[in-house]
Parts: structure tokens; C-alpha cells; sequence
């Protein structure tokens, strides 16, 4: 059967497999929360707040993965800052902060573009009936904003949950860093990756197809 | 921080052997969008065609690579490309580590832009394909001169956004011994003991060839592909922005 070399080394693959769906939620959740807020100052009427979301959103799109990942694995706890006394709990953390930031700048992107879409009439009739900017934002714009981003957050979540695999670089053993371990023991690099890819896929296809049923109702509910 | 960390950038010596990460970065990036092309193409159009035996597979190939994280087919076609190629080449064959890499980012870059060259298609008006074909042209020869040649020029921007992915994916490669930009900054802060000060520069170099990129493509963008197929083209990115 194929993938049956996981049940061979179930501590490797399971424990893996958990420790990647744990980065991916946590990572999915920050990126959430940072990218909703960095868009929020990308369409704030302050330009200066616009100048640091859109540096934010530039800055980590445009830059690697891995490098973010090795900066705050190495970089940081040199200019003093650790996410952790534990070696272990360090690398994990750094990777799951760096699943967030990478991806809340996409987030962001998506957020906005969501933000923008919201009629003009809506907003300024929001204005003019007394709310506060900050009111406005969260009755009217944000809400109506929701619902045409979870196609594009969908897919966010699915490049991030592919993306856990990075954080094997800095020797968090995850899924990809379990198969790796298997097939140097083993030698047998076929079977030892395709029991990851299955796993990976059985993370991803579901996600895969949440995501086009959500984007389906979407389109009949408009 | 530590007072002597960045005087050893001074030494032209360094940025030689940064120059040399680039290069490998950029060489291994355009061999791969070059060999990912055309087999995107092919896929794009596999998944496009009306026989099931050659739509079943070009959608699988897709849709299960796709699926998958770039990193693990890199490490795979690290560790058993040699093997791969054993058959073929003779029992000695060594398949170079640039070629694995290559393999590796091509295979995942054909799938994305397999989807993008078919979301290009798509998007052309049927009136184009119909005018040929009531024209007495084949389907072949609709495809070939009338279809492609604007559903490409469409995917332009959309592919020089792809460029910048790749780019940014090679930083993956060095886990496989190929010695681009991240690996020889590594190298360098293992010398040095400065991660703090490479990896800035690193990023810094990787931030100013995808940055320009990417507004290049922007600036391509506007006002020339059709809205459908943008919003789809974006889904697409999105879920294929990897590293």
C-alpha cells in the first residue's frame, strides 16, 4: 500500500504531521490578525500609516521565506531577542511567527483589495450619519469585506500550509523533515516521500475543495 | 551590537562571492521559467483537450503537483535524481545538483503556469475561436495562430509575476548543495558569526531584483488583461506564492 512506511515510523510522520497542522494554524490565525490590520492602514486617511503598511506588505512579499525564517531563528536571540530558553520551542515559534508575517502581508493584500470593493455611497453615508472613522470601519466596511475574501484567504491558508515544509530548514521536524529522517535510515526515498506527500495532500486537497465550494456559493449567492 | 560585524564588508572579496550566489540565483531562476514554459504549455493545453486520455493525466499532473510543497519535490529530486536518470544514462550517471534543482523548481513553476496559460486561454472571447473555425481553420491551426499568440501576450505580466516566485524559490535549493545567494550568506555568517548583518544584506538584495519586478509586471498589467482573467490569475498566485 502506498504511504504504509508512516505506520513503520509513526512517531516520526504523526508527530510531523501534528507539529506541521499546529504551525499552520497558528500561522493562518496571525497572518489573519496582521494582515486585516496592515490593511487597514493601507487605506487609512493618514499617509504615514499608509507608508508603513504598504512597506510592510512590499517588504515581505518580496523577500524569501527561508530568509525571514533564518533571521529570526539566528538573527534574533543575537540582537537579544528569543522567542524561547527552549531550543526546541524556539525554532517552533520562530517558525510559526514567520508563517504569520510572510503571509500576513498577503493577507493584507487580499483585505484590501476586499476594503476597496465596498461602495463609496456606503461609507460616506456611514460618515455622515455621525459614526467615527473607527465605527465605520468596524459596522460597515469590514463586515461587507468578509465575504468576498474567503475565496483568496482560502488559498492563502493552502500555500501556507505547503510553506510549513520551509520550517525544516531551521530544524523544526516537521512532515518534510520526518520524511527526510526516514529515508536516511531507510534509503527507501520513494516510499518515505510519498507517504509525506500523501499527507501533505491530505491537508491541502480538502482545503482545495472547501475552497472552490465556498467560492461557488459565493459567486450564486452575488 | 558587536562593533567588528560589519567591517569585513569592506572586502571586495565578499560582495565576489555574493556576485557569484546571484548569478547561480538568476541562472538557475531562468533556466527554470525557460523549461517550465514549455512544459506548462504543453499541460495547459492537455488539460484544454477534448480526448479524456490526455485531459485525465495534464489535470492530475496539475492539480497533484500543484497540491504539493516546492521544497519537498526539490529535496526529492536531490536525493533520488541521480537514481531517476540511472535507466537512461547508464549506471554511472550523476544527475549535477544545478539539474536537480532545476527539476525540482520546473516541475512545480510548469504546474502554476500551466494554470496560467490556461486561464489566459479561457479568458480570449469565443468569438475568436469561432471566426477562425468558420474561417476553414483547423482546430490545430486555430489554437496555434490565432489563440495562443494573444492568450500569451496576455500571461505576460502574470508571468514575469511568476519570475519573482521563482526567484524567491531558489532560496530553497541551497538545502540541496547548490550554492546561490541565501547558501553563500550562510557561508559567509558561519565565517564571520554575523547572521544579524548577512541576512539583512541578503534580504536586501533579494527585496531589489523582486520588488522591481514586480512593479515592472504592474505596470504591464494595466489596462491590458481582461478582468475575469486577472481575478483568476490571482487566485492562482495566491495559492502558489511559495517561500
Amino acid at each position: 500500500m502506498p504511504g504504509a512506511i508512516a505506520f513503520e515510523f509513526p512517531q516520526l510522520y504523526f508527530t510531523g504531521l501534528w507539529l506541521t497542522i499546529q504551525i499552520s494554524i497558528f500561522g493562518l490565525l496571525s497572518a489573519l490578525v496582521i494582515g486585516t490590520i496592515v490593511a487597514v492602514l493601507r487605506i487609512s486617511p493618514i499617509a504615514p500609516l499608509r507608508w508603513i503598511g504598504a512597506a510592510y506588505v512590499e517588504f515581505f512579499r518580496n523577500t524569501p521565506l527561508v530568509v525571514q525564517l533564518f533571521f529570526f531563528f539566528l538573527g534574533l536571540p543575537l540582537i537579544g531577542l528569543r522567542f524561547s530558553t527552549d531550543t526546541f520551542e524556539n525554532i517552533f515559534r520562530a517558525a510559526s511567527v514567520g508563517m504569520g508575517l510572510y503571509h500576513g502581508a498577503y493577507v493584507a493584500e487580499v483585505v484590501r483589495g476586499g476594503l476597496l470593493g465596498v461602495d463609496r455611497g456606503q461609507i460616506e453615508a456611514a460618515r455622515s450619519l455621525g459614526l467615527s472613522y473607527p465605527q465605520m470601519l468596524r459596522y460597515v466596511q469590514l463586515p461587507q469585506t468578509f465575504r468576498s475574501v474567503i475565496p483568496p484567504l482560502g488559498n492563502i491558508g493552502i500555500a501556507l500550509v505547503k510553506n510549513t515544509s520551509l520550517a525544516s530548514t531551521i530544524g523544526v521536524t516537521e512532515l518534510l523533515f520526518a520524511a527526510e529522517i526516514v529515508e536516511s535510515r531507510t534509503f527507501r526515498a520513494e516510499e518515505a516521500f510519498l507517504a509525506a506527500t500523501l499527507l501533505y495532500l491530505a491537508l491541502t486537497i480538502p482545503l482545495g475543495i472547501a475552497v472552490n465550494a465556498l467560492e461557488r456559493r459565493m459567486l450564486v449567492a452575488r | 551590537m558587536r562593533p567588528d560585524t560589519w567591517s569585513m564588508f569592506l572586502n571586495p572579496a565578499i560582495w565576489g562571492f555574493f556576485f557569484e550566489g546571484l548569478r547561480e540565483t538568476i541562472y538557475i531562476s531562468l533556466v527554470s521559467v525557460a523549461l517550465s514554459f514549455v512544459v506548462g504549455l504543453l499541460f495547459a493545453l492537455g488539460r484544454l483537450s477534448r480526448r479524456r486520455w490526455i485531459r485525465w493525466p495534464s489535470t492530475f499532473y496539475i492539480e497533484g503537483v500543484r497540491a504539493l510543497p516546492v521544497l519537498l519535490l526539490i529535496v526529492y529530486f536531490g536525493i533520488k535524481g541521480s537514481a531517476l536518470f540511472r535507466p537512461i544514462f547508464g549506471p554511472d550517471f550523476e544527475l549535477p545538483r544545478f539539474w536537480a534543482g532545476v527539476l525540482g523548481l520546473s516541475m512545480y513553476t510548469s504546474a502554476v503556469l500551466a494554470e496560467i496559460i490556461r486561464a489566459g486561454i479561457v479568458s480570449l472571447p469565443r468569438g475568436q475561436t469561432e471566426a477562425a473555425r468558420a474561417l476553414g481553420l483547423s482546430q490545430a491551426q486555430t489554437m496555434r495562430s490565432v489563440v495562443l499568440p494573444q492568450a500569451l501576450r496576455l500571461m505576460v505580466p502574470a508571468m514575469m509575476a511568476q519570475l519573482t516566485t521563482v526567484i524567491k524559490d531558489t532560496s530553497l535549493v541551497g538545502t540541496i548543495g547548490i550554492f546561490e545567494l541565501l547558501r553563500q550568506g550562510r557561508t559567509i555568517y558561519t565565517q564571520f558569526f554575523n547572521p544579524v548583518e548577512v541576512l539583512l544584506i541578503v534580504a536586501t538584495i533579494y527585496f531589489v531584483i523582486c520588488f522591481a519586478l514586480s512593479q515592472a509586471s504592474r505596470r504591464f498589467e494595466l489596462g491590458y488583461t481582461p478582468r475575469a482573467a486577472r481575478v483568476k490569475i490571482q487566485d492562482i498566485a495566491l495559492r502558489d506564492q511559495a517561500a
